[in-house]
C-alpha cells in the first residue's frame, strides 16, 4: 500500500491524497506513541505529532520509494520534529519526564502487575535518550528492525545490536534498585 | 536470559505504550481531512499550489523566465549599442566626413579649386575683387545624402540652369580588398562614359584597411547626377556628400569688368590713332598695354569661372576594412544578417556571463549557508540524544 505513495502522486494528485490518508490512519497512534515515549510530555507530543503529519503532508510529493518505506519516511520526519522540539526547549526528555500515572498503570490488574510496570517505567527513565528512543520505536510504534534502521539512518544489524543492548540495560534497570 | 522474563518485559512495555487523547485524535483527523492547514496565528498566503509543484515543473518556467529576461536585456543592449554601431555597418553615410583624409583634398590640387580665382590671379585687383565678391555674395548649397538607397539621384532646382553654379561631390565606396582593382576599372569606365576627366588617381593593394583607391575627377556638371548614380552602382556606398555654390555674382562681375576693359581698350586705340605727338602716343600705348593685361586676366578669370560651372569636381574613394564591405552592392544581405546574428549572440552570451557572475557567488553563498545550517541542525539533533 505504502509503495504506491509517490507513483500514484505522479499520476493523479487525488490518489496521492488518498495514499497519504491511508498512511496517516495506519500510523497516527504509532507516531504519537513514539513521540510521547521520546518526549515524555503528552502536550508536547500532541503538538509534535500534528507538526510531523503537517510536514509529511507538505513533502508527500518528495518521497522517494527507493530510499525506504513510507512508514520509515514518516517516522524520520516525526523524529526530526521531536528532536527539534527537544532542542528548542533546551532540555532533554528525562528532565521533564512526566511520571507514569499510577492510576492508569495496571489499575484493573493486580498489585504485582502494577508494581512491575511501575518499575519498567522508572527503568525507562534511567535509560539514555537514544536507548529509550530505540525502545519507543520498537515497542511503542511497532516498527521492525529494518524500519528502525531507516529511521535512524544506520544499518539493520547495527539497529538490532543497539536494540538488544537497550533491552539488556532496561532489564538490568528493572532488576536493580528502583 | 530468561525468555519468559523477556516476554513479560515486552508485554509490560506494550502496556506502557502511550495513546493519544480521543479529543486530540479527533482534532487531528479533522485537520487531516482538511489537508493539514497551517495553525499559525498570522494569516499566510496560500502557497500550497506552489508546494505541490515538483522541481521539474518549477525548473521549466524558471528556465523560460531566465531566457526571456536574457532576451529582453540583450535586445535593450543591442538596440542601445546599435544606435552607435548601425551607422557604421548599414547606414554609415556621413561618419567618414570628419575622419582624417588619407589623400590630398581638392584644395590641395591646383588652381581649379574653389579659391582658384584668387590663386590664379593674385595680382589682379579686379579679379581679387571678384573672388572676394564671390565669397561674400556667393550662395553655397550643401547637401548630404544620408540614405543613398532612398536618394538615387540629386536634382537641382530649375532656376539654377540660368545661373552659374559650381557643384562638387564626394563619394566613398566600401569594397572587399579583392574587388578594389575591378571597382577602379569601373570608375574609369564611368568617368569616360560621362565625358569626365581623371585628374589624379591612386590604387593600393593589401589587407583590409590598407587596400583602397582614390580619384580626383572632373565631371561635366550636366552629367554629374548620372555619373554619381553610376559610381553608386559600383559597390556599397559608405558615404556621399554633394555641395553646390552659386558663382553667378563673380561671373557676372568678371564679365562686366571684361566688357569695360575691352571698351577701354577700344577707346585707347581710338585715342592712339588721334594722337599727334610721339610723347602722347607712348603714353597711350603704355596705358593700352596695361589695360590689355588687365583684360587678359579678366578673360582668364571668366574662363575659369565658366569652367568651374561647367565641370564638377568629384572626390571618389574606395575603402576596405571596417566591416562595411557588402557584396550585395549596399543592400542588407546574408553576410550582414550573419554579422548581426553573431553580434546578438555575443551580447546574449555577455549578458548571460554577467548574470552568472553576479548570481553565481550569491547562489554559492546561499548554498554554503544552507549546507552549514543543515549540518549544524543534524549535529544538534544528535547532541540532543547523546
Amino acid at each position: 500500500m505504502e509503495q504506491t505513495l509517490v507513483a500514484e502522486a505522479k499520476e493523479a494528485p487525488g490518489e496521492a491524497d488518498l495514499a497519504f490518508d491511508r498512511l496517516y490512519r495506519s500510523s497516527r497512534d504509532d507516531v504519537y506513541a513514539y513521540v510521547a515515549g521520546l518526549l515524555r510530555d503528552a502536550t508536547a507530543a500532541e503538538e509534535v505529532t500534528a507538526a510531523a503529519f503537517e510536514r509529511a503532508y507538505r513533502k508527500r510529493n518528495r518521497f522517494d520509494p527507493q530510499r525506504g518505506e513510507p512508514r520509515a519516511w514518516l517516522f524520520g520526519i516525526a523524529r526530526n520534529a521531536a528532536l527539534d522540539e527537544l532542542r528548542r526547549r533546551g532540555r532533554e526528555s528525562e528532565l521533564t519526564a512526566e511520571p507514569a500515572d499510577l492510576n492508569d498503570i495496571g489499575a484493573d490488574e493486580g498489585a504485582e502487575h502494577s508494581e512491575r510496570r511501575l518499575a519498567v517505567s522508572a527503568a525507562l527513565e534511567r535509560l539514555q535518550p537514544a536507548e529509550r528512543e530505540l525502545i519507543a520505536l520498537k515497542f511503542f510504534a511497532g516498527l521492525n528492525n529494518t524500519e528502525i534502521a531507516q529511521v535512524l539512518g544506520i544499518g539493520e544489524s547495527n539497529a538490532g545490536t543497539k536494540l538488544h543492548r537497550a533491552m539488556t540495560k532496561l532489564r538490568e534497570a528493572c532488576d536493580g534498585p528502583a | 536470559m530468561d525468555p519468559r522474563r523477556d516476554e513479560q518485559l515486552i508485554a509490560d512495555l506494550q502496556a506502557l505504550r502511550p495513546t493519544p487523547r480521543p479529543q486530540f485524535a479527533a482534532e487531528l483527523d479533522e485537520r487531516a481531512a482538511a489537508g493539514f492547514p497551517r495553525r499559525s496565528r498570522l494569516p499566510r498566503p496560500d502557497l500550497s499550489r506552489f508546494r505541490v509543484l515538483s522541481p521539474k515543473r518549477v525548473l521549466i518556467p524558471a528556465a523560460g523566465f531566465a531566457v526571456i529576461a536574457i532576451a529582453v536585456v540583450t535586445a535593450l543592449l543591442a538596440s542601445t549599442e546599435g544606435q552607435d554601431s548601425a551607422p557604421r555597418t548599414l547606414f554609415s553615410e556621413q561618419g567618414e566626413q570628419s575622419a582624417p583624409r588619407a589623400h590630398p583634398s581638392p584644395q590641395d590640387l591646383d588652381g581649379f579649386s574653389r579659391d582658384g580665382a584668387a590663386t590664379a590671379a593674385p595680382s589682379a585687383a579686379s579679379a581679387a575683387g571678384a573672388a572676394t565678391e564671390e565669397a561674400e555674395s556667393g550662395v553655397m548649397f550643401s547637401e548630404e545624402v544620408p540614405n543613398v538607397e532612398s536618394r538615387p539621384s540629386f536634382r537641382h532646382p530649375a532656376s539654377f540652369r540660368h545661373r552659374a553654379v559650381e557643384r562638387s561631390a564626394q563619394i566613398t565606396l566600401a569594397a572587399d580588398p579583392k574587388d578594389v582593382d575591378e571597382d577602379a576599372s569601373r570608375v574609369f569606365e564611368a568617368v569616360h562614359a560621362h565625358n569626365g576627366i581623371v585628374m589624379r588617381s591612386s590604387t593600393e593593394e593589401g589587407r583590409p584597411g590598407e587596400a583602397g583607391a582614390w580619384f580626383e575627377l572632373l565631371i561635366p556638371s550636366t552629367k554629374l547626377d548620372d555619373a554619381m548614380a553610376a559610381f553608386s552602382d559600383i559597390d556599397a556606398v559608405r558615404s556621399r556628400h554633394e555641395t553646390t555654390a552659386d558663382i553667378t555674382a563673380p561671373t557676372v562681375s568678371a564679365a562686366e569688368l571684361l566688357k569695360e576693359s575691352r571698351a577701354r581698350i577700344d577707346s585707347l586705340l581710338a585715342q592712339l590713332e588721334a594722337a599727334e605727338t610721339e610723347e602722347a602716343q607712348e603714353a597711350i600705348e603704355g596705358e593700352l598695354r596695361h589695360e590689355r593685361r588687365h583684360a587678359s586676366r579678366l578673360a582668364a578669370q571668366l574662363t575659369h569661372l565658366h569652367k568651374r560651372a561647367d565641370y564638377s569636381r568629384v572626390s571618389l574613394q574606395i575603402e576596405t576594412g571596417g566591416g562595411s564591405e557588402s557584396s550585395g552592392g549596399g543592400a542588407w544581405g546574408i553576410e550582414d544578417a550573419l554579422d548581426d546574428a553573431g553580434h546578438v549572440l555575443t551580447v546574449a552570451a555577455a549578458v548571460t556571463l554577467i548574470a552568472l557572475a553576479v548570481l553565481g557567488p550569491i547562489a554559492l553563498l546561499a548554498f554554503l549557508a544552507w549546507l552549514t545550517h543543515r549540518v549544524w541542525v543534524r549535529r544538534e539533533r544528535r547532541r540532543v540524544l547523546s
